[in-house]
C-alpha cells in the first residue's frame, strides 16, 4: 500500500469515527434542549388554560392563541397530583396526516368537578429546526474531510518529493554503482537520510569498484602464470629427450594446471555474478536455448547411450536475460543431468509456462540434499569436478528471482525451476 | 610446409608484456616453421604494425602502456589485411565481441594451449589469405577444407564435422604431441573439460583413426605415453 493511501485511510477512518459520535451526542443534546423548551412553554399555557376555564368552562370552547390543541374532559376516576408531559401521534385534519404532538396532562378542579385536561403543541416546527441543523452539520463535516483529503495531498506531495527523489536515485544506484547525491533538504529527518545514504551508497560504489579492480587483477594475475605453466608443458612434451617416466610426470603437472584455469575461471565468473555485473538483457526463446546446447552435448549424450525425452509446450516460453548467463544456466544444469546419469539411462526436460524440469536417472546424492547448490560439495569418486557447477546455476537463479528446486524419487534427480512473470 | 601462403611470408607479429609466455609462443610457433617478430609493449607494437606483411598478428589486450584493443583498431584503419587474433586473460562475452568488433579475427582465452594457437593461427590465416578451395594435404591425406571432403588416394573418407576438425587440428600441430585436454577445448570449447573423462575424446580419434584406416590409409596418430597423441609420416 501506497504512503498516501494508508495515511488518507487513518484520517479518513479516525475522522468517520469521531464525527459520528460528535454528530450522535449534538443530535442528542439537540433535541432534549428543544424537549425542555417545549414543556416550558407548555408549563406556561397551563396558567392561561386554567384561567380561560375559570372564565369559560362549560360555554363554547374558542381558540387560544399558543394551544395548537386542547382537550377537557371529566377526570372521572383517574387520579393524577403531578403534571405529566408525553409524546403522541394526532391526526391533522387539515393536513390530512399524523403529526407527533407533546402534550401536558393534569387534573383541574372547577367546582366540584375534576377535569381531565390536556394541551398539545405540535413539534414539527422543533423536529424541522433540528433536522436542518443536522443537516449543516453533515454537510461541513463532508467539507472538512474533503479539505482534509486535498490538503493531505498537497501537502504529501511536497513534504515527501525529496523522500521519492531518493527512491528513484537509490533504484538508479542499481545499475550505474555512483554514490547517491541529494540537494539540499529542508527537513531534518531527511537531511539525516541524505547523509545517511550518501555515506552508505559511497562507500559501497567504493567497495564495488574495489571488488570489481580485485577479481580483474586476480584473473590477469592468475592467468598469466598459468598460461606460462600450461605452454611451457607443451614445450616440454615435445622433447624427443624425454622417457615415459618423465612424461608421466609432465602429464601429471599437464591436467593438473588444466583443472586449476579451470577452477580459476569458474570462481571469477561466480564473483562476477555475484558483483552483480551482468545488467545486458535480451530474449531467449527457452527451447531454442536447450535444442542449442542438446546439440553442443550430442557426443556425450550419445557415449552414454542416454535417451532424450522431450515434452515442449506450446508456443514456447521466452526468458529475458543475459545470453551468457542463459547459456551457463542450461549448460550446466544439462552437463549436470549427463554426466550424474547412469548408462543408457533417461533425460527428460519439460517446459512449462512458468516452468522448467529437468529429470535424469541416477544413483542418490552422496551427501545431504541442502548441501547440493553449495561449492566445493561433490560425490567424492568423480575426479576432476569441483562441484561448482549446480553452486553457479544456483548463483544465476538468485540473479533473475528464478525459484530452484531439487528433489530425488525413484531413482530420478528431478531440477525444476520455477520463472516469476 | 603444410600451407603455402605464395603471396605472404611466415612471419607473425606477436605483441605481449608477459616475457615468457611470449617466449613458449616464439619457440612452438618457430617449430612449425612460422618467424615471429616481438612487441612487448603498445609502443613497440605500433612501430611494428607496418613493419611486415604479416601472415597473423597476436595481440594481448592488457599491455603495460595501452590497451591492445587500440592496436587492433590501428590495425585496421592502416588497412592492414593481416589475420588477427587477439589472446587475452579477459573471458567476458562484452569482451570478446568488442574485440571482434574492433576487427579482430579470433579470441583466445589465457590460459591456451599452444597446439590451439597453432590451429587457430592456420584456420585465420586460410580464411584471411586464401580465396577457398585450397587443398591441405599430408602423407595419403588430401582434405578440403571448405567443402568439408577428405580423401585418402582419391577415395572418398565420410568424416563428421567433428572428426573432420580434429583431422584439421593434427594437421595444423603434426609431428607435434597434443595432449587430450586440448583436443578437448579446441572441439568443444568450455564443453570440453569438466567432465572428469576425456572418453569422448576417445571415441572420436578411434572413429576418425578406423575411417581412414578402412580405405587404406597408413594410422599416423601415435600414442605418447598416454600424454597425448602425435600425428606424424614416421
Amino acid at each position: 500500500m501506497k504512503l498516501l493511501t494508508k495515511s488518507t485511510l487513518y484520517i479518513a477512518t479516525l475522522s468517520l469515527f469521531l464525527f459520528f459520535i460528535m454528530g450522535v451526542i449534538f443530535f442528542q443534546v439537540l433535541r432534549n434542549l428543544s424537549i425542555s423548551d417545549l414543556n416550558r412553554e407548555l408549563g406556561d399555557l397551563k396558567e392561561v388554560v386554567e384561567v380561560y376555564l375559570d372564565d369559560f368552562w362549560g360555554s363554547q370552547i374558542g381558540a387560544l392563541p399558543g394551544i395548537d390543541s386542547l382537550s377537557v374532559r371529566p377526570a372521572g376516576n383517574i387520579v393524577q397530583t403531578e403534571d405529566i408531559f408525553g409524546d403522541t401521534l394526532k391526526y391533522d385534519v387539515k393536513n390530512e396526516q399524523y403529526r407527533t404532538y407533546r402534550y401536558l396532562q393534569y387534573i383541574s378542579q372547577k367546582g366540584e368537578e375534576y377535569l381531565l385536561v390536556r394541551i398539545y403543541k405540535s413539534t414539527t416546527p422543533t423536529d424541522k429546526l433540528v433536522e436542518r441543523v443536522t443537516l449543516m452539520i453533515t454537510l461541513m463535516v463532508i467539507l472538512f474531510l474533503a479539505g482534509i483529503f486535498i490538503l493531505n495531498r498537497f501537502m504529501f506531495a511536497s513534504l515527501w518529493k525529496d523522500f521519492f527523489d531518493a527512491i528513484e536515485k537509490l533504484k538508479r544506484f542499481e545499475t550505474t554503482k555512483e554514490p547517491v547525491i541529494l540537494g539540499e533538504q529542508d527537513i531534518q529527518e531527511f537531511d539525516e537520510l541524505k547523509q545517511v545514504l550518501e555515506v552508505m551508497t559511497r562507500r559501497l560504489s567504493n567497495d564495488y569498484r574495489e571488488l570489481k579492480e580485485y577479481t580483474d587483477h586476480t584473473t590477469h594475475e592468475l592467468q598469466t602464470p598459468l598460461a606460462v605453466i600450461k605452454s611451457k608443458t607443451e614445450l616440454l612434451i615435445q622433447s624427443d629427450k624425454l622417457g615415459a617416466e618423465e612424461m608421466k610426470l609432465l602429464e601429471a603437472i599437464n591436467t593438473s594446471v588444466h583443472q586449476l584455469s579451470r577452477l580459476n575461471s569458474t570462481l571469477t565468473l561466480i564473483t562476477r555474478i555475484e558483483n552483480r555485473q551482468f545488467t545486458e538483457k535480451e530474449e531467449i526463446a527457452l527451447e531454442g536455448l536447450l535444442e542449442r546446447h542438446l546439440e553442443l552435448l550430442e557426443e556425450h549424450i550419445g557415449l552414454k547411450r542416454i535417451v532424450l525425452k522431450k515434452h515442449y509446450q506450446d508456443g514456447g516460453k521466452t526468458l529475458f536475460m543475459d545470453q551468457g548467463l542463459a547459456d551457463l544456466l542450461v549448460a550446466n544444469l544439462l552437463k549436470n543431468a549427463i554426466v550424474h546419469n547412469i548408462e543408457g539411462g533417461c533425460i527428460e526436460l519439460e517446459t512449462g509456462p512458468q516452468s522448467l524440469v529437468i529429470r535424469n536417472d541416477g544413483p542418490p546424492l552422496e551427501f545431504n540434499q541442502e548441501e547440493l547448490f553449495t561449492r566445493f560439495v561433490r560425490n567424492t569418486r568423480r575426479t576432476g569436478s569441483f562441484g561448482l557447477g549446480l553452486s553457479l546455476v544456483k548463483k544465476v537463479c538468485e540473479y533473475y528471482n528464478f525459484i530452484i528446486e531439487y528433489s530425488f524419487d525413484s531413482q530420478k534427480h528431478t531440477f525444476i525451476i520455477q520463472f516469476p512473470d | 610446409m603444410l600451407f603455402c601462403f605464395k603471396s605472404k611470408g611466415m612471419q607473425i607479429l606477436i605483441v605481449e608484456d608477459e616475457a615468457s609466455l611470449m617466449e613458449s609462443m616464439v619457440s612452438y610457433l618457430g617449430l612449425e616453421g612460422f618467424k615471429c617478430e616481438q612487441a612487448s609493449d603498445f609502443r613497440t607494437g605500433v612501430g611494428m604494425l607496418d613493419r611486415h606483411d604479416y601472415l597473423c598478428m597476436l595481440i594481448d589486450l592488457n599491455l603495460p602502456d595501452g590497451d591492445g584493443l587500440d592496436l587492433v583498431k590501428l590495425a585496421r584503419e592502416n588497412k592492414s589485411e593481416s589475420g588477427i587474433i587477439i589472446i587475452s586473460a579477459r573471458n567476458a562475452i562484452e569482451e570478446r565481441v568488442a574485440g571482434l568488433e574492433a576487427g579482430a579475427d579470433d579470441y583466445l582465452v589465457k590460459p591456451f594451449h599452444l597446439s590451439e594457437l597453432v590451429a587457430r593461427v592456420h584456420s585465420v590465416a586460410r580464411r584471411t589469405h586464401m580465396d577457398g578451395g585450397e587443398v591441405l594435404r599430408f602423407g595419403a591425406i588430401r582434405v578440403e577444407p571448405e567443402e568439408h571432403t577428405c580423401f585418402v588416394d582419391d577415395k572418398p573418407v565420410d568424416l563428421t564435422r567433428k572428426e573432420l576438425d580434429l583431422l584439421l587440428y593434427f594437421m595444423a600441430n603434426r609431428n607435434r604431441v597434443v595432449t587430450k585436454e586440448g583436443i578437448a577445448d579446441y572441439l568443444w570449447g568450455e564443453y570440453g573439460g569438466d567432465y572428469g573423462s576425456y572418453d569422448f575424446v576417445y571415441t572420436h580419434l578411434k572413429n576418425m583413426r578406423r575411417k581412414l584406416v578402412d580405405v587404406g590409409c597408413p594410422d599416423y596418430v601415435r600414442n605418447i605415453y598416454g600424454v597425448g597423441y602425435k600425428f606424424s609420416l614416421d
